[in-house]
């Protein structure tokens, strides 16, 4: 993004993550510095997602953060009508997005302006929006989706 | 099917129930309604206040034990606890009561659930009004920079995925919404007592969050609802006929995820819900199966949420949904009679304990839509995060 838009994106009132929540902290430093990163068991090998103190698949301790893919799918998604927020005028999109090559449930979530036109298996490609920082300094980094264009849908999302 | 040897069956009853009037704006306090509720289900059971030595409350009331036990005059409490989360609550909560009666630390249970859901707390608005959002171990800076923010639009993302894999129709969902307005119609303490639906007024009512409308949500209430738990053997000496609990069972799922309810999108699949593991446990415990159950008061804070229901609990088969709806199989006279008092969507939202009370009164054969020789009578408890079903049957 370039410094005019982080700029504007600054200042723009909206919901920011809380990025020093210590389980959570490590997807959001790597955001900060573009990447996405899921927590990951050396063990067994799973995705831990949301990240949670030690594998929930094979109790090990020995988890670290590791780089997953900036694609996927669209898995559900909702046309939000009805406003509950102040800062989310309607209307818009919410989507669920499976990321490519994953685990089932290693899941990101995404907003799209307006009535979007997807069905699941809508690919998208995931771009970071910059909010500035917080009151202590810290980078706030969001994740954002955006429908790729480029590629063709994998279909129905069916399974 | 397999039988749990370890449960009792029909070791308690519930012996009272009884609730508040249902409305928009109760004009009381919280602890007002959820003692009127438990004075009349005492009075319902044939007890005094001094009866009462247990309290069993919702995780997310605002009234605690000790409030509801002063308020209504109990003068010694022996035991209290809490069950939840939330929808999934009430009969956890009254197996939780059950528990304390089995094992000798009490021996009337007050079970209760109170909230001014329209005029005070309201569930429907993103309580999250702070820039800054997450935090505390809810996850929630993964969802709510997004405008992820209500249980409506949770809920709505289940439902797409639903429609994707089995194709199901809005006119089919509708079903679930049109025949539980029908019984609220025939009930005179439903909210929506003398509002009639027609499948017009369900496709015009307003879309909320995709796919679901206005008329695919509960109600916002005020009210409260209550029952007393008490020994089989004492029940049957009481003012009413005993509604014997056959079973309880409460459930997570695998890897059930943290949070309370956005962080559950991350599991496998988003239209499994916990009432599925739920289920095999409520019917091995009471050696009964679906085809057994007469009537059934199905958790439904949405439309889908009941719809997958009635899949866990062995009602219709997955990809079947539709067309069982469709043919009216959970109308009066169908396959599965279901939410017979309007439950949340037209009688009014007491958190699923509403739907404890209408459980027992098929049991005595007082509801406004009686099954006819209702013998078999389930009440479930709803997910996200967890769920919990009983069934009561006659003694
Ligand atoms: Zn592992």
């Amino acid at each position: 993004m370039s410094a005019a838009a982080a700029a504007s994106a600054a200042t723009t009132a909206q919901l920011r993550p809380l990025v020093t929540e210590r389980g959570s902290a490590g997807f959001f430093s790597a955001a900060a510095e573009g990447r996405i990163e899921i927590l990951t068991c050396e063990a067994c090998g799973r995705r831990i997602h949301l990240p949670r103190p030690r594998c929930v698949y094979c109790a090990s301790t020995e988890v670290s953060w590791q780089p997953a893919p900036h694609t996927g799918t669209v898995y559900s998604h909702t046309v939000v009508e009805h406003q509950v927020h102040p800062l989310f005028p309607v209307p818009y999109t919410v989507i669920v997005v499976d990321l490519d090559g994953e685990q089932a449930g290693v899941r990101l979530i995404g907003n799209l302006p307006g009535r979007a036109d997807i069905t699941a298996g809508t690919r998208v490609h995931c771009t970071f929006e910059d909010l500035g920082k917080d009151a202590a300094g810290n980078p706030v980094v969001l994740p954002v989706w955006e429908i790729d264009t480029d590629r063709e849908n994998t279909g129905s999302g069916e399974e | 099917m397999s039988t749990d040897p370890t449960w009792r069956r029909d070791a308690c009853a519930i012996a009272g129930i009884g609730t508040t009037a249902f409305s928009k704006d109760s004009g009381v306090s919280v602890t007002a309604l959820a003692v009127e509720a438990a004075a009349a289900a005492l009075e319902d059971a044939g007890l005094t206040p001094a009866d009462v030595d247990g309290v069993v409350r919702n995780d997310m009331d605002l009234v605690s034990c000790a409030a509801l036990a002063d308020g209504l005059g109990v003068p010694h409490l022996t035991y209290w606890g809490e069950a939840g989360p939330g929808g999934s609550g009430p009969a956890a909560m009254v197996a939780q009561a059950v528990a304390a009666i089995m094992s000798g630390q009490a021996t009337t249970v007050v079970v209760f659930r109170s909230l001014n859901g329209r005029s005070g707390r309201r569930f429907g608005l993103s309580p999250v009004v702070t820039p800054e959002v997450g935090g505390d171990e809810t996850f929630e800076e993964f969802f709510g920079p997004y405008g992820l923010l209500s249980s409506g639009q949770y809920f709505a993302l289940m439902a797409q995925r639903y429609i994707t894999e089995t194709g199901l129709t809005s006119e089919q969902l509708a079903q679930i919404a049109l025949v539980t307005r029908k019984r609220a119609n025939a009930n005179p303490a439903a909210q929506m007592y003398e509002r009639t639906m027609t499948l017009d007024d369900y496709f015009d009512s307003r879309m909320l969050s995709s796919p679901l409308r206005l008329f695919d949500y509960c109600l916002e209430t005020d009210g409260a609802a209550a029952v007393v738990v008490t020994t089989a053997e004492r029940a049957k000496d009481l003012r009413q006929a005993p509604a014997l609990i056959r079973s309880v069972a409460m459930s997570t799922c695998r890897h059930p995820q943290p949070g309370l309810m956005y962080p559950t999108l991350m599991r496998e699949d988003i239209t499994a819900l916990p009432s599925r593991e739920c289920q095999d446990t409520l019917y091995s415990r009471a050696g009964l199966g679906p085809a057994d159950v007469d009537v059934a008061q199905i958790y439904d804070c949405y439309s889908i949420t009941a719809l997958i229901q009635l899949e866990d609990y062995g009602f219709c088969k997955r990809g079947d949904t539709g067309d069982f709806l469709a043919e009216g199989q959970i109308d009066l006279g169908g396959a599965i009679p279901i939410n017979t008092s309007g439950g949340h969507m037209s009688e009014g939202y007491i958190h699923g304990m509403n739907h404890v009370v209408e459980g027992v009164r098929q049991i005595r054969g007082t509801s406004t839509s009686q099954v006819e020789g209702a013998q078999v009578s389930l009440v479930t408890s709803a997910p996200p995060p967890a769920a919990s079903a009983l069934i009561l049957v006659a003694a």
